[in-house]
């Protein structure tokens, strides 16, 4: 299996997270700046896992997906939210928000996110649960950490204590750990400024996040 | 065309006695299903493969981890990329991945009919019905497909049947 990832960008390290939570066997592949995706579905930052039959995964949480199913993890109904609530609502809001930090050089992320802060705080509080889906780490709080934490990292957020503790636990964890040392380097994430940089502002108005 | 009665379809599709009953959540009228235990459940992706699972039809959701995976690639791209608010060029960029997709295969996910194929055929019904003769043509695969999938016993139900051309859309198909 090739996973290619575009360096710097949030889908990169929410898949080689997910590839190393899993224990994947996949080549890492980066891609370089404009070089056309192997699919022309993927969007010019998405990740994309080619697989042994020649299929194409164009989708980063797919492909997330795929690393704990392969792993014999099936998903349940919540996890299954979590990662439909990731695709549709906190997606366009992180790269609004990571829009605005890189090329815009403002720093409100944690403000713009405060929606999707308040939802992740309000279900952790009302599960009782460590984790997104359950009491231990699933693909949902790879692939929300993964969104979150390039937004987060340098800010103190205002939240409550079990939202903490589950940003914290994921932060800490050695696969989150190791893939944020791998993907955010600081020369990777000149590389996706200048991607951000070349897409017109309508188009991430409009953004639905996968595209 | 709320996303409510979109479900409703499905549970006929599948062949579950109706009876649930769904709300619709903000702004983008996401649609939620209070059930007997929990909270409720909220997304058609999620809602969709729950009423799979009472079904009792978990190969719609796909086989393999692969196949498992792709299934839900392509309930993603239903809904991030396909809705009733798309603008033309929306729409025109989905027809063209999804024909370019189809063009070596029978069903979204390969070889077999999924969940995908049915969503996603609910989602661009409105679509296909006010494609021209030519746009059909552009879009063949997509149109084989669309055809395919109507025709899939208990899929379209009351949905306005969409004529294509027979001699043309299968003259390139093979």
């Amino acid at each position: 299996m090739r996973l290619r990832v575009l360096p710097g960008s949030p889908a990169a390290l929410k898949v080689v997270a997910a590839a190393r939570s899993a224990a994947a066997a996949v080549q890492l592949c980066w891609a370089r700046p404009g070089e056309p995706p192997p699919s022309p579905l993927c969007a010019p930052w998405a990740p994309a896992l080619q697989l042994e039959s020649g299929a194409v995964l164009f989708s980063a949480n797919a492909i997330c997906q795929f690393f704990f199913l392969q792993r014999g993890e099936e998903p349940n109904e919540l996890s299954t939210q979590w990662l439909e609530w990731e695709a549709t609502e906190l997606q366009p809001a992180a790269l609004q928000a990571l829009y605005a930090r890189l090329v815009l050089g403002r720093t409100e992320a944690a403000a713009a996110l405060g929606e999707a802060l308040g939802h992740v705080e309000r279900s952790l509080a009302g599960s009782g649960t460590a984790f997104l889906a359950g009491d231990k780490p699933s693909v949902a709080d790879v692939v929300v950490w993964a969104t979150l934490f390039p937004l987060l990292r340098d800010e103190a957020v205002p939240a409550a204590e079990p939202l903490q503790n589950w940003f914290r636990n994921m932060t800490l964890s050695e696969a989150c750990r190791s893939a944020a040392d791998t993907v955010l380097l600081p020369q990777h994430l000149q590389e996706f400024t200048a991607c951000l940089q070349k897409l017109p502002r309508p188009l991430l108005d409009a953004a639905s996040g996968c595209k | 065309g709320s996303v409510g009665e979109e479900l409703a379809l499905l549970e006929k599709a599948l062949g579950l006695q109706s009876g649930y009953k769904y709300g619709a959540q903000g702004e983008r009228q996401i649609p939620v299903l209070q059930t007997n235990n929990g909270p409720g459940l909220t997304g058609l992706i999620t809602i969709a493969s729950y009423l799979v699972k009472q079904a009792k039809k978990e190969q719609l959701l796909g086989s393999s981890a692969e196949e498992k995976a792709v299934v839900h690639q392509w309930l993603e791209y239903r809904v991030t990329q396909v809705g009733r608010q798309s603008s033309r060029e929306d729409t025109r960029t989905v027809l063209k991945d999804l024909n370019a997709h189809l063009e070596d295969k029978v069903y979204l996910a390969g070889n077999s009919f999924t969940l995908a194929d049915i969503l996603m055929y609910y989602g661009l019904h409105h679509v296909m019905v006010d494609l021209t003769v030519q746009e059909k043509e552009i879009y063949l695969n997509v149109s084989r497909w669309f055809n395919h999938i109507q025709h899939y016993p208990g899929v379209r139900q009351h949905l306005t049947n969409v004529v294509f051309i027979k001699n043309r859309l299968y003259t390139n198909a093979h």
